[in-house]
């Protein structure tokens, strides 16, 4: 069937074309009937998009070597869920999920979007069809899954590093983020492109990017969580450029989020946010073309795949192109409110924006600093840990402090007096928590002591909102405090999901800071019978096991945790050595205290054939909280992000009007 | 606050500024890491080596001597280098495959920093295990 | 299996050309086919709507912020004020454009 797939991608190809030429020519000369086409185009890609993977898909279930990609990632005895998987483990097919995630996304949109703005809509199909026509001839042209050669008698089976269950979900859920941050690109150019001047590309796509930002954050800690099981070094991020390629769109994403509220509410930084969306698509793309060329990783660039040079180009296209056309259109950009206090929470929004955007582009110039060096000096110079490490603390610290300024801090003029009585509270937890900390041996690091009295802060300022909030509802309408909670968070969804997600990044911060700064770790070579001591941990060594399992051969070293004279059952470390592919892994044991957070992580460097081991041992404190805060950031977006009927039927009402006044 | 400018604009300039400023410190005083190969290594100080595992490794990165093998460059040809390692091994060192230590040359041997040893992932898409 | 391919891909093409086809089979002798773009008037005219519940919205926070204390007495009732005004300026001004719309398209008959 890969003639199948591949007539369906050149399909794709010529559709997403015609959305772009059609399209663009519709909405230029306004053709009713063309733009209509060009938007059924869309929807049509959609279909061949679908049509193409499933094509893939049934490949991989099928085992049929006859197809390169379902070879070069797969075996026979590869268990069938990475199977499955295996579509997203090479190149190819991970391009052909993008396209699909792209026309389906550009399909929702375009049906959700056809009544409320057709003008701007007009020019949304073209851009959503430029993006798509890239995809599309690169699977066609340049990187094809429907490759065939002669059939081989097995597969060379998917990396071992891959078959996890975190492998499986962590990719689509990065994916439905890059992906997402297409559509709000795609708007703002649209009404760039139709000369509006309104908000209506801003409060379409609000949904959308909120989607794609979660879907993003949660899966960098699915990322960051396989990394520290399965990659197993006792961290969860290292910042590596493929790692950073997520990252820092989110971090764009982010400042977005927040400053696209300055311009709902007070009409101000139409500009930069115009400026900060094209930057987060860009980073997107960016990501993706980092993650799929392997060019920065790779000592010589652009060698290693033809892909990237195509990338590239398109990612300058894009930039060059998206800029002009906000010059072009600036002077319908000039906004006439004026910021009217330095301490606000505009002005806050506004600290926050720069502290994300300064963070995102340290990190990039530290992912292309290699590439630039080579250039210009023929010498490849790389930072580090280091680098990376110092930046988030410059920016990252008082960034932890503003999440608990701001939302105590009014709109538009916030006098000191007022501010003072604010704080009072959250500050004085704070500083009551701070002392604790510090006599709890909290003082070892003083980054660390200040990291946790700012996140403090922050708990502190979000439990008073949601206090005085309740408090102010009860009194309102009376009923029981639960009812006023509900209720509050009900008519303000925005603001208190806001707060949960707010809530989730201090944990995120908390864990962090834990895990990092009050960390123990110690090596030691054990044989059969021997204890180690690490925190008040003790460990014995009792023996090495042998297993074969499904694909692979399995060796554990067997140890018994005691702690303060109770024992707290045994851990197992080890390695895979994969039989097809011909590697070994390293599989780590990892207790977890839920009580504290903390975890007990073991690590089988090296198994010498004596049976003695040399295990490396970490104490990781508070590091559970990391992944806890990912289940309160869902949550938060999901309050955020849920439909407000009133809200849905003032936004129809104020475009109705338009409407109606357009007839006349 | 003036009436004409608006503070966004003399804010967003000073902060611009600042973090220049930080960054141009920081980037002085720290610097990076020039990452070479063996046949452009040379005498003092900190790089971090890139190449391709070559010869016969003898030795325990655990043990006393460390673990000792020659790395040459990763097209190839005949200059390599001879290096001595102590640390974590990755579970992907073999021969022939790519790999990236920190350290300095002294007396005509790689001197490599405990625990600098970095395998490049064989598949593009996976990226680099470390331990 | 050749065959087959073909014959789904030559559906395929089919299906995609005729839904995209569709807008035009189905008015082939449209009486207009303008798309219709919001004009200047259109756009003063959403402007307003957007200040109008921008300035709702902003005095609705400000009286919520009061209750729960985040905005002082004082505070309030510097701010209060102008707000009002705004909110009723944006109405009026929304208003006022409605009115003279409605007009033009009765004087239009």
């Amino acid at each position: 069937m890969p003639e199948l797939g591949r007539a369906a991608l050149v399909l794709c190809l010529g559709l997403a074309l015609f959305a772009l030429i059609g399209g663009a020519y519709a909405a230029a000369t306004r053709r009713r009937r063309l733009a209509r086409a060009a938007q059924n185009a869309l929807l049509a890609a959609f279909g061949t998009a679908a049509v193409a993977s499933g094509v893939l898909l049934a490949a991989l279930l099928r085992n049929d070597f006859s197809f390169v990609y379902v070879a070069d990632h797969t075996s026979l005895e590869l268990p069938t869920p990475y199977t499955i998987s295996a579509f997203l483990g090479g190149q190819e097919g991970s391009l052909l999920l993008w396209l699909l995630v792209l026309t389906g996304f550009s399909a929702a949109a375009v049906a959700l979007a056809r009544r409320t703005g057709p003008d701007i809509l007009a020019w949304v199909v073209p851009v959503l069809g430029l993006v798509t026509t890239f995809f599309a001839f690169m699977l066609v042209a340049v990187s094809s899954p429907f490759a065939t050669q002669i059939a081989p008698p097995d597969g060379a089976g998917l990396n071992p590093s891959l078959q996890n269950p975190y492998m499986m979900i962590h990719p689509p859920f990065l994916y439905l983020g890059y992906v997402g941050l297409t559509i709000p690109f795609a708007f703002a150019m649209g009404a760039l492109l139709a000369r509006r001047t309104d908000e209506l590309w801003i409060v379409a796509t609000r949904r959308w990017t909120l989607f794609a930002w979660t879907a993003l954050g949660i899966g960098q800690l699915l990322g960051a969580h396989w990394a520290y099981v399965e990659v197993g070094w006792g961290g969860y991020y290292a910042w590596d450029p493929v790692e950073n390629a997520a990252l820092m769109p989110w971090l764009a994403a982010t400042a977005f989020l927040h400053s696209v509220m300055i311009q709902e509410k007070r009409g101000m930084l139409k500009v930069w946010n115009m400026l900060l969306v094209i930057l987060a698509f860009c980073l997107a793309l960016f990501g993706t073309f980092l993650t799929r060329s392997g060019v920065i990783s790779s000592i010589h660039s652009f060698t290693q795949s033809p892909l990237g040079g195509w990338f590239l180009g398109f990612i300058c296209l894009v930039t060059v192109g998206s800029l002009a056309l906000v010059m072009s259109r600036l002077p319908l950009l000039r906004s006439k409110t004026r910021m009217e206090s330095l301490v606000s929470r505009e002005a806050t929004f506004l600290y926050n924006n720069l502290l994300l955007v300064a963070l995102c582009l340290t990190i990039l110039w530290g992912v292309v600093f290699p590439i630039l060096t080579q250039a210009v000096r023929g010498e490849q110079i790389t930072v580090s840990g280091p680098y990376y490490n110092f930046f988030l603390r410059i920016f990252g610290i008082p960034l932890l402090l503003l999440m608990g300024i701001g939302p105590l801090v009014a709109w538009r003029r916030a006098s000191l007096r007022s501010l003072g009585r604010s704080f009072a509270w959250p500050a004085g937890i704070a500083l009551a928590a701070g002392l604790v900390l510090l006599l709890l041996g909290a003082g070892s690091s003083w980054i660390g002591l200040v990291a946790y009295t700012f996140a403090f802060f922050v708990l502190g300022s979000i439990g008073y909102e949601f206090a005085r909030g309740t408090r102010a509802r009860h009194a309102l309408s009376g009923g029981s405090w639960p009812a006023a909670f509900a209720e509050l968070v009900a008519r303000n969804r925005r603001r208190y999901g806001g707060y949960v997600v707010h809530a989730a990044i201090v944990l995120l911060a908390i864990g962090i800071v834990g895990s990092n700064a009050y960390d123990k770790v110690k090596e030691q070579k054990l044989s059969p019978g021997q204890t180690m001591a690490i925190g008040n941990y003790r460990l014995t060594y009792r023996e090495l096991v042998k297993r074969n399992g499904p694909n692979a051969t399995e060796y554990r070293a067997l140890l018994d945790v005691r702690r303060g004279g109770s024992s707290l059952g045994t851990i197992s470390s080890g390695k895979n050595n994969y039989r097809a592919e011909q590697q070994v892994s390293n599989e780590v044991g990892i207790r977890s205290d839920h009580l504290t957070g903390e975890d007990l992580f073991v690590i089988a460097d090296q198994i010498n054939p004596d049976n003695s081991v040399n295990f490396k041992v970490l104490v990781k404190p508070l590091v559970n909280l990391i992944w806890l805060s990912g289940f309160v950031f869902f949550i938060g977006s999901l309050v955020a992000l849920w439909p407000s009927a009133a809200e849905q039927r003032r936004l129809a009402s104020r475009y109705r009007d338009l409407r109606a006044l357009a007839r006349a | 606050m003036a009436r004409s400018g608006s503070p966004v604009r003399l804010v967003v300039a000073l902060s611009v500024a600042a973090v220049l400023a930080i960054f141009l410190l920081y980037v002085s005083v720290a610097g990076g890491t020039p990452s070479i190969q063996p046949s452009q290594l040379k005498c003092c100080g900190d790089v971090a080596l890139v190449g391709k595992v070559t010869g016969t490794p003898v030795g325990d990165g655990h043990a006393a001597q460390g673990l000792r093998f020659r790395l040459q460059d990763v097209a190839g040809g005949s200059a390599s280098v001879p290096v001595v390692y102590r640390g974590s091994v990755p579970d992907l060192f073999k021969v022939g495959r790519e790999v990236r230590l920190e350290g300095r040359l002294q007396g005509g041997v790689f001197v490599a920093k405990r625990d600098s040893l970095r395998t490049k992932c064989p598949s593009k898409y996976t990226p680099e295990k470390r331990t | 299996m050749t065959a087959l391919a073909f014959v789904l891909g030559g559906l395929l093409a089919g299906a995609c050309v005729l839904y995209v086809a569709l807008p035009f089979l189905r008015e082939p002798d449209p009486s207009d086919d303008v798309l219709g773009v919001p004009g200047a008037l259109e756009q003063r005219a959403l402007e307003l709507a957007e200040r109008r519940d921008r300035a709702l919205a902003a005095l609705k926070e400000l009286e919520f912020d009061h209750r729960t204390g985040k905005v002082s007495d004082e505070d309030y009732r510097a701010l209060v004020g102008p707000l009002r005004q705004r909110v009723a300026e944006a109405l009026r001004a929304f208003e006022l454009r409605a009115e003279s719309s409605e007009e033009r398209v009765r004087a239009r008959g």
